[in-house]
């Protein structure tokens, strides 16, 4: 009956676009159960003769249950098709997109959860003629397994009308795209693999892979029994490499090479998936060990990542971050002179607890959401815009209350103010500012033991950090351990003041120097806000220094009030900063590519009123899929000479901070994230959207002709 | 010290992170062949402790079993099981069904209940083992249902794998099948080396009891 009718459904889905869902001839009749509901579904409408097209098993299933992949892991079988085609018609097998470990008690398997779509190739007859229709019949049977496995089959059948040229179906494109998008491509690095008894590894070589790019890592082995399917695969990164720890399993290594699916989930949280087939030697050596290119301070032994991190706190003391604390703690100081032996031993201690808990606290943090997916690298506190201003005006505090306006530390001066009045807390609270503030400097020079700390178990990571607070407060800490050296400051006096006055000008050059950081985070309004915060806080102290002055408690109520009051002003301030747009997004991101420019949709507007065609690419520091495309795909010769001859203007959208005005792009083109590529014709018309994997053949196909 | 700046120090900064998936497993890894099976003492049917030592001198067959997994029903359905725990009694093999599901989950029997199946199934095993704290299951790192071992009169495992070489659930397959276990099983039996020792065991995944 339906197969009759196409050409009328053609017509009534154009006239009547509510009902179209309902008469859909591209998906075939569910098989359903309370597990899973399966369909044969097709990628086109309509198909041409002799023309290949995308089928696909699509599975949605139960929440909690699961299908197999091709190497079904521990238990489990993947599921089977077999085709009944018209003459000189014929079809591919599945093809299978990337796998998830299921773990069930201790054994792991391969499969698939929640839905997923297997596609194949059907090929139809080239005798066919546009008014015909091509039928596919099927028989599948697939296992779905939750604790208990149940066989399910089902039969399917599909009327797909013919015509002239094949007709994408818009309603399945997603599930499609997902599918392809999930299928292994070929792997571009270097690949060793190998065993020796029980153990083996597989190594890779390459740019793109980093400990930045890289989260999570799996083989998937394409034959059963390889390797230890529920064993944990140690992971080891480095800056070009990886190397992956694969257990043996009981089944004998394959004659000819180990074929698989390597699994990558970047720091986005996006899976991307490499097919690897390589001969098995010899057990590829760890990364550390590794000519260039490969991680530098992964080999580094404990004691030696703990001098380097001991020597780098030193060094910290002379580096211009730390200028403006150290003025702070040579006040501190010069009141010491004349103290008691045991004062100055009091302070120099809670100085280097200071400095050392809060390196060790910024481990702690760091280690945490690395554990819990970030990309957080030392330093990372300076990412957030809204530290980046809160710093700014703590700096600015200081320096007001160095230079007099207000007198008595109250919480926004704790370090200088309590200091000043001589508490341990006071030098324990300087030691952590000093740490907060020195770290974007730390970088350059303890690079090597932070890398190797990262490395190790988590207890030497803390240690390495505590050598480096260690380092960093040794200087004071020589004050408590040698008394004698306290006798030789200079005496207390009148200079002092002058000191502490001038002291305060490093305060503001170091507000300064915060503003400026922030001006690359932020942009204009977030740098305007910030300013405005910094006036408040400027008012907030000289009212605090108005009530300190004041004679009456109205005075001083009116005062503190007035302190408060400003000092809410300028917190209110820092939610519109956390959500500031990025200023130089875009010429972040195409810095290191000649040939793009920053992508905005002002700059695509005048392009496209150029009538220019218009090649977009929305990419992310933390994505590995949209480097590997960069890499395979839009830096090849062919693709960059098509750009040139053809006028394709390259604009490159970076999406690193999850800015909203690329998000609203990803949106409008049915995207969670990135990668996204968009061709825009010459002369105007809509974009196509290509898939999220690219081949420099399907970049060139897909560019407009010169 | 220069020495340290300079080596590509600022590439290095976010560098390295060990990841290391937290996961559990197999309290031992699967036993080895030619080497001896793992020992175990385990209730049958009427509650007599079984030890591998006390068949020394005989050969061992060891199926793994769930009766409400479909795979087993496979070659319980075909008389496929049944024949091959015959022929293992005509040559003298002792034949001993496990199984290790945990209370409360499929495939779990006690007794009285793995007597009744014997019965109903017309099945011939020596004996059928009570694992339900998975704990042979464990030593021997069985996976799925049915998952075959065969191990020799001097306790040497020779053989771990398939009941045969089709990884399906449907009856038909079995006559195409090649008889894995079963060749496995004549071939220790005949004092003959094992052709492929280690094969493919296909299935439902035993139910582990948890914890251990």
């Amino acid at each position: 009956m339906l197969r009759a009718l196409p050409p009328l459904l053609a017509l009534l889905s154009l006239a009547l676009p509510a009902l179209a869902p309902e008469v859909r001839a591209l998906e075939s009749t569910p098989t359903r159960s309370e597990r899973a509901r399966m369909t044969l579904a097709s990628a086109l409408d309509a198909v041409a003769p002799g023309q290949p097209f995308r089928l696909g098993l699509r599975q949605v299933l139960a929440p909690g249950w699961h299908t197999y992949w091709r190497n079904p892991g521990d238990a489990g079988t993947p599921p089977e098709i077999a085709f009944t085609l018209p003459e000189g018609a014929s079809a591919t097998g599945f093809e299978w997109p990337a796998p998830e470990r299921i773990p069930f008690g201790p054994l792991v398997n391969y499969g698939y959860e929640n839905a997923v779509l297997l596609p194949l190739t059907v090929t139809p007859p080239a005798t066919l003629r546009p008014g015909d229709v091509f039928t596919i019949e099927a028989q599948a049977s697939w296992l779905v397994c939750e604790k208990v496995c149940i066989p399910e089959e089902g039969v399917f059948r599909l009327d797909l009308p013919v015509e002239a040229a094949p007709r994408p179906d818009p309603a399945l494109a997603a599930d499609f795209r997902a599918a392809e998008a999930a299928l292994p491509r070929p792997s571009p690095w270097n690949t060793a693999l190998g065993f020796e008894g029980p153990q083996g590894a597989l190594r890779l070589e390459g740019p793109d892979l980093s400990p930045a790019l890289v989260k999570e890592a799996h083989f998937f082995p394409g034959e059963w029994g390889v390797l230890d399917h529920a064993a944990p695969q140690p992971v080891q990164l480095a800056e070009g490499g990886l190397r992956l720890g694969l257990p043996r399993g009981a089944a004998p290594l394959p004659a000819g090479p180990l074929e698989g699916v390597l699994v990558l989930t970047d720091a986005g949280g996006t899976r991307s998936a490499y097919s690897i087939a390589a001969a098995p030697g010899a057990v590829p050596p760890p990364l550390a060990g590794a000519g260039a290119g490969a991680g530098l301070g992964a080999g580094l032994p404990l004691w030696q990542a703990l001098f380097w991190a001991a020597l780098g706190g030193l060094i910290l003391n002379l580096m211009p971050c730390v200028f403006p604390i150290l003025a702070m703690k040579a006040m501190a100081v010069a009141r010491l002179s004349g103290a008691a032996r045991g004062a100055v031993r009091g302070h120099a201690l809670s100085y280097t607890g200071g400095v050392v808990l809060s390196f060790l606290a910024l481990a702690g943090v760091m280690m945490a959401l690395r554990a819990a997916g970030g990309v957080a690298g030392w330093g990372f506190q300076f990412t957030a815009p809204a530290f980046v201003a809160g710093m700014g005006w703590l700096m600015l505090a200081v320096g007001l209350n160095l230079s007099g306006v207000f007198q008595l530390g109250g919480p926004v001066a704790l370090g200088s103010g309590v200091a000043a009045r001589g508490g341990h807390l006071g030098s324990f609270a300087t030691g952590g500012l000093a740490v907060l503030v020195a770290t974007p400097c730390t970088a350059p020079f303890m690079a090597a033991a932070i890398g190797a700390a990262m490395l190790m178990p988590p207890a030497a990571t803390l240690a390495v950090f505590a050598a480096m607070g260690l380092g960093m407060a040794a200087p004071y800490a020589l004050l408590a351990l040698a008394p004698g050296l306290a006798d030789r400051l200079p005496r207390p006096g009148a200079w002092m003041e002058r000191l502490k006055e001038l002291l305060a000008f490093p305060m503001y050059a170091a507000a300064l120097w915060l503003l400026w950081v922030l001006a690359q985070q932020v942009g204009p309004e977030g740098l305007a806000a910030a300013l405005a915060g910094g006036l408040a806080v400027g008012f907030a102290a000289w009212a605090l220094g108005r009530a300190q002055l004041a004679r009456g408690g109205r005075g001083r109520l009116a005062g503190r009030g007035g302190a408060a009051l400003a000092l809410l002003a300028a917190l209110a301030l820092l939610p519109a900063l956390a959500t500031a747009p990025a200023a130089s997004a875009g010429t972040r991101a195409s810095a290191a590519e000649p040939g793009a420019e920053p992508w905005s949709e002002a700059r695509l507007a005048a392009l496209r009123a150029e009538g220019r065609p218009v090649f977009v690419n929305m990419t992310a520091a933390w994505c590995i899929t949209c480097k590997v495309n960069e890499r395979v795909a839009l830096h090849s010769e062919a693709v960059r000479d098509a750009f040139t001859r053809r006028g394709v203007a390259y604009l490159k959208g970076d999406w690193t901070d999850g800015g909203p005005a690329i998000a609203a792009v990803l949106r409008r083109f049915g995207r969670e994230g990135v990668p996204l590529y968009l061709v825009y014709p010459p002369g105007g018309g809509e974009p196509a959207l290509l898939p999220q994997i690219l081949t420099e053949a399907l970049v060139l196909e897909a560019l407009p002709p010169g | 010290m220069a020495k340290f700046l300079s080596r590509r120090a600022t590439l290095a900064i976010p560098l390295g992170a060990v990841l290391m998936p937290a996961l559990p497993r197999l309290a031992q890894a699967a036993p080895v062949i030619r080497a001896p099976a793992p020992d175990f003492a385990a209730p049958d049917q009427d509650g007599t402790m079984r030890r591998l030592a006390d068949f020394r001198g005989k050969v061992v067959v060891l199926e793994w079993t769930n009766h409400d997994c479909p795979f087993v029903r496979k070659h319980y359905g075909s008389n496929n099981m049944q024949a091959l725990q015959k022929q293992a009694a005509e040559r003298g093999l002792v034949w001993l069904s496990v199984i290790s599901s945990p209370p409360g989950e499929q495939g779990h029997v006690d007794g009285a209940g793995a007597r009744r199946l014997t019965t109903e199934r017309g099945a011939a095993p020596a004996a059928v083992l009570l694992d339900p704290e998975s704990r042979m299951a464990r030593a021997y790192g069985a996976t799925t249902t049915p998952h075959m071992y065969v191990i020799d009169g001097e306790g040497l495992l020779r053989y771990m794998g398939g009941i045969d070489s089709i990884a399906s659930n449907r009856a038909e397959d079995v006559p195409k099948a090649e008889p894995l276990a079963r060749n496995a099983m004549l071939a220790v039996a005949d004092g003959r080396p094992v052709e492929r020792a280690v094969t493919r065991n296909y299935g439902c995944a035993i139910k582990y009891a948890p914890g251990a």
